[in-house]
C-alpha cells in the first residue's frame, strides 16, 4: 500500500479514529488529538503496517488503544487493565444524559468492549482484535458490560425521574 | 434473542450529542514544492559569492616596518630628525617624553 493510498485510507476513518480516540482518552479532547497525531506519525513512518486492508478498522483502532495507554501512563493517569473491576457503589446522582459519565462507571474493558460493539458497529470478534484478547473473553466483557451498563441506564433514569 | 432497545437508545443518542464535537481537521501533507528550491537558493548563492569574489578590491598589504621619524635636540643645541625603522611601534617611547614630565 503507497502513501496516497494510505492517505485516503486514514482520511476514511478520521472521523471514527477521532471519536475512539477520545474515547480511549477518557473523553480528554486535547489528549485524544496528541494521540491521533502520533498514530498518524507511526502508521505514515512504516512504524505500523497493515497486512489486510480488509482489517483498516480493526487495525486503526488497536494502535490508537495503544497508544492512548501510553499517553495516559506518562500524563501520570495510570490505566488499569483489571478484568474483574467492580463498578464503584452508584449512589451519587448522575445526570441521565451524561453518557460519557455512565460509561465511565464501567471497567475499562467493557467500556472498550461496549463502545465498539454500540457505537462504533463493530462484531465481539473484531472487538477482540483491537484489544488482542480472546473471543470467549471479549464476549465475557461484553455481557457484563452491557449488563452493567442498562442496571446504570436504569438507576440514572430513576434518579432523574424522582428528582423532577 | 438480546433485547438492546435499551442501549441501542442510549448510544444513539450519545452519537447524535457528539455530533457536536468539533473533530480536528485530517493532517494534510504539505506540498514538497519548497524542495525545489533548496538548489536554486544554493545556487544563488554560489553565484554571488562569485561576484562578490571577483569584484573585490585587492587590499594592500600592510607595510613590513613602521617607519618612526623623531624631532630631537641635537649636541649643539640643534633640531635633529632621525628616522628609525622598526617591525612593531608598541615599544616606541618618545626621547623627549622626559621633558613633558619634567615640565
Amino acid at each position: 500500500m503507497n502513501r496516497t493510498q494510505l492517505d485516503h485510507l486514514l482520511k476514511l476513518h478520521h472521523r471514527e479514529a477521532y471519536l475512539w480516540a477520545r474515547q480511549c482518552c477518557s473523553f480528554d479532547e486535547d489528549l485524544a488529538k496528541d494521540v491521533l497525531q502520533q498514530v498518524y506519525l507511526k502508521i505514515l513512518e512504516g512504524k505500523a503496517k497493515l497486512k489486510e486492508e480488509e482489517k483498516a478498522k480493526t487495525w486503526i483502532f488497536s494502535i490508537i488503544r495503544y497508544t492512548a495507554i501510553d499517553q495516559l501512563r506518562n500524563a501520570g493517569k495510570i490505566v488499569s487493565m483489571e478484568v474483574d473491576e467492580e463498578i464503584a457503589d452508584f449512589e451519587e446522582e448522575v445526570d441521565s444524559t451524561d453518557y460519557e459519565a455512565i460509561i465511565r462507571l464501567l471497567p475499562r474493558m467493557q467500556q472498550e468492549v461496549i463502545l465498539m460493539v454500540f457505537y462504533h458497529q463493530m462484531t465481539i470478534g473484531q472487538s477482540a482484535e483491537v484489544l488482542q484478547i480472546s473471543l470467549g473473553t471479549a464476549r465475557t466483557h461484553y455481557d457484563r458490560g452491557k449488563k452493567k451498563l442498562k442496571e446504570l441506564i436504569s438507576i440514572a433514569q430513576t434518579q432523574a425521574q424522582n428528582g423532577k | 434473542m438480546e433485547n438492546n432497545d435499551q442501549l441501542n437508545r442510549f448510544f444513539e443518542e450519545m452519537k447524535a450529542k457528539d455530533e457536536g464535537l468539533s473533530v480536528p481537521p485530517f493532517p494534510t501533507q504539505k506540498p514538497k514544492k519548497l524542495n525545489a528550491w533548496i538548489p536554486i537558493g544554493i545556487a544563488a548563492s554560489l553565484t554571488l559569492i562569485g561576484i562578490a569574489v571577483w569584484f573585490e578590491k585587492p587590499v594592500p598589504d600592510p607595510p613590513a616596518e613602521v617607519i618612526i621619524i623623531t624631532l630631537q635636540q641635537g649636541e649643539n643645541q640643534q633640531q635633529e630628525i632621525t628616522i628609525e625603522e622598526s617591525t612593531y611601534l608598541e615599544t616606541w617611547e618618545s626621547p623627549t617624553s622626559s621633558l613633558l614630565t619634567e615640565y
